[in-house]
């Protein structure tokens, strides 16, 4: 999975690659606006992860030539401007998510997998989370290589879970996934579908688990360890 | 004169004012006392001129050709009348008597120098005189031209005639030097009266001043409807809070700045720390430089909080508690804390800025976490009355700190290493900015409760929700 960097500051530059170099990205970092522009029109990354201040112009006007042009590259904005109007308009101008720094590596890796699972991007056929592996075309789930069979309204809830790992699901989103699959929906349905999945994925010593945030939603976390 | 133990300028104003006010009037008084008795005597004078030239018209040259005094009846009948009120004598121009009535004033007279053209006034006492009794005269001696020459004419006249003018003129003397206190008093009203309201600018001028603070920099004193007097003080206070402003605008600036400049090397160290393995002093330094990236965080929102004039919309409290609830989730749950939810039914909505309000909660959420017991819940609730509140399950604060928690790097003793005693300070300016408040109580299931309050609920929401709130919080 190829990845460019677009950050001006070197240290910031060299530990990001590091970090994204040891979780088996292959990064390329560019200092500068035009070298970004060249690099994207040659290389065809996975997604790219643009600094916002660039000493040769903003990083916004970078999104605004890319996405009208066919280039529907994931990005993910680093931006110093914690300004929430800036925010916006970067995702206006079509970026895919915004990292305000400064920023833990964890997060950016995890926001970039998460941009990559995306349907359509590279991640997005093959989801992981620990020893989960989902493949989304044949909808084959497996825990530590044991193929688990999960029922079409568990397997739909935990694809979303997997797409969106580490961030929560608010209970209404999987809701709607789940009424295109069933036409009449219990209030309850959500909750008992994830209960049974939940214990599934234990009963499979899964090392990712589901949390309920009461009133909002789940989440799927790696377990640690 | 001292008025040092007045300190209020109005009555200092009134007083002064009431006195000159009242020194006017008596001086005024004065003059038309004075004017009054000078008309009252140069009537007289006028009188006696009258007479005079009566009695010269009367004078003519007898058969003999001697001077000789032929009053008419009328004339001759009025002075026959009062002989002792009013005298006459008639000299020709060598001192000889022509005619005198009563005759010892003729004899009086006959010993006077000559009169002259002009007339000339005179007093005489006739104390102890058998014709004149005890009465005092005024008169005049002039020179008049007669059918039988020049002849000398004095006419007097008790002085007692003008009496009754004189005693109204007492009188009014007597009555203005009465009602002076009653003036001095009615003026000392008047006064206070209109210096209040001729002042009335600047008491608005001093409430205006009042609302000057760190937060609120950009006030200004009004400089219209001023009395010219205290314009030049306002602009010079106007161009001093100028300065000041500036001052202040310099040293936000100064503090986002460095905040800001302090992360870039502060990222470039956590990342750093990140990629290092290893476990005690490594995992110490870690949690130093989290402590250390969320102060510079803070900083800049306590720059930010005062640089800022927040701009508000409505907002659905549930949406801003939910939201804020659903990003911490993940952290929450990394420090082995659960995090709820719980919202009300109907929307709440109140006027807030939504960033600022997410930063506040946020920051409550943050210390919840933190407090509670490893295995316990945070809980988020909104309420119909327009409250969040944020309870956990950790030792509560004690009701001797809970007024000192929300200043400004107030640390409690028991509160261990992390914090930097900015947080809940940033959630009451936060919440001051909105016009409501931040409180901290005892959660009935052990632990403390923070609850964000906001001051209007918009009143059909209120009823809407049907819970009869009464707006205690307005």
């Amino acid at each position: 999975m190829r990845l460019l960097v677009v950050e001006d500051e070197p240290r910031i530059s060299e530990l990001i690659k590091a970090a994204l170099e040891r979780a088996e990205f292959v990064v390329d970092t560019v200092r500068v606006r035009a070298d970004a522009r060249e690099a994207l029109a040659n290389t065809p990354y996975d997604a790219a992860i643009l600094d916002l201040g660039l000493p040769d112009g903003d990083g916004l006007d970078l999104l605004a030539e890319l996405r009208p042009a066919r280039n529907h590259i994931p990005i993910l904005i680093l931006t110093a401007r914690d300004a929430v109007e800036q925010r916006v308009l970067g995702l206006d101008a079509g970026a895919d998510d915004y990292l305000v720094k400064p920023f833990a590596m964890s997060e950016l890796i995890a926001r970039t997998k998460a941009l990559l699972r995306r349907p359509g991007a590279a991640l997005g056929t093959t989801l992981r989370a620990g020893n989960i592996v989902f493949d989304t075309i044949g909808r084959d789930v497996s825990v530590a290589g044991i193929p688990l069979q999960l029922p079409r309204r568990e397997s739909a809830i935990l694809e979303h879970l997997l797409r969106r790992q580490g961030r929560v699901v608010p209970k209404s989103v999987l809701e709607e996934k789940l009424y295109g699959i069933d036409t009449e929906l219990e209030s309850n349905a959500v909750p008992v579908h994830v209960h049974h999945l939940r214990r599934k994925l234990q009963d499979a010593v899964a090392s990712a688990e589901i949390h309920t945030v009461r009133g909002v939603g789940y989440l799927l976390v790696e377990t640690k360890g | 004169m001292s008025f040092g133990g007045f300190r209020s300028l109005q009555l200092r104003l009134a007083v002064r004012l009431a006195i000159l006010y009242v020194a006017a009037a008596a001086i005024a008084a004065g003059i038309f006392v004075y004017q009054a008795y000078d008309t009252a005597g140069s009537l007289n004078d006028r009188e006696l001129g009258l007479r005079a030239e009566d009695l010269a018209r009367a004078v003519l040259t007898d058969s003999a050709g001697q001077p000789r005094l032929d009053l008419p009846a009328k004339l001759a009948a009025a002075y026959a009348a009062a002989p002792e009120d009013d005298l006459f004598a008639i000299r020709d121009t060598n001192g000889r008597l022509v005619a005198a009535s009563p005759a010892e004033f003729g004899e009086r007279v006959s010993k006077w120098p000559p009169a002259r053209d002009e007339p000339s006034y005179f007093r005489l006492s006739g104390a102890g005189s058998e014709d004149f009794g005890s009465e005092n005269y005024y008169g005049l001696s002039v020179a008049l031209q007669t059918a039988a020459g020049p002849m000398w004419i004095s006419v007097a006249r008790t002085e007692g005639s003008d009496a009754l003018i004189k005693s109204l003129l007492r009188e009014f003397a007597f009555d203005a030097m009465w009602v002076s206190p009653l003036l001095m008093l009615a003026t000392l009203g008047i006064g206070i009266f209109a210096i209040r309201n001729g002042l009335k600018p600047v008491r608005e001028i001093s409430r205006k001043a009042s609302s000057i603070g760190p937060n609120t920099t950009s006030v200004r004193l009004p400089e219209q409807n001023l009395p010219t007097e205290i314009v030049s003080l306002v602009v010079s206070m106007n161009r001093a809070l100028d300065r000041l402003e500036q001052g202040f605008a310099v040293q936000r600036e100064f503090t986002a700045n460095a905040a800001h400049e302090l992360r870039t090397p502060l990222a470039i160290v956590t990342s750093a720390l990140e990629t290092m393995d290893g476990d005690g002093e490594l995992k110490k330094l870690r949690t130093d430089v989290a402590r250390m990236n969320r102060l510079v965080e803070q900083l800049l929102r306590v720059a930010r909080l005062d640089a800022i004039a927040l701009e508000f919309d409505t907002v659905d409290l549930n949406k801003v508690a939910s939201s804020v609830v659903a990003t911490m989730a993940p952290w929450a749950i990394a420090q082995q804390r659960t995090i709820a939810f719980i919202g009300s039914e109907q929307p709440v909505k109140v006027k807030a800025n939504a960033h600022a309000l997410e930063d506040a909660l946020r920051n409550l959420v943050e210390n919840a976490v933190l407090h509670t017991p490893c295995g316990t819940e945070v809980t988020v609730t909104v309420d119909c009355a327009g409250r969040i509140e944020v309870a956990d399950q950790g030792s509560g604060v004690p009701p001797k700190d809970r007024e000192h928690i929300f200043k400004r790097f107030w640390r409690g003793p028991a509160e261990g290493n992390e914090g930097a005693g900015l947080g809940l300070a940033i959630v009451s300016e936060i919440m001051r900015a909105h016009r409501g408040g931040v409180s901290v109580g005892d959660n009935p299931g052990g632990g403390a409760v923070f609850t964000l309050s906001f001051p209007s609920l918009q009143a059909g929401e209120a009823k809407m929700a049907g819970k009869g709130f009464a707006g205690s919080h307005a």
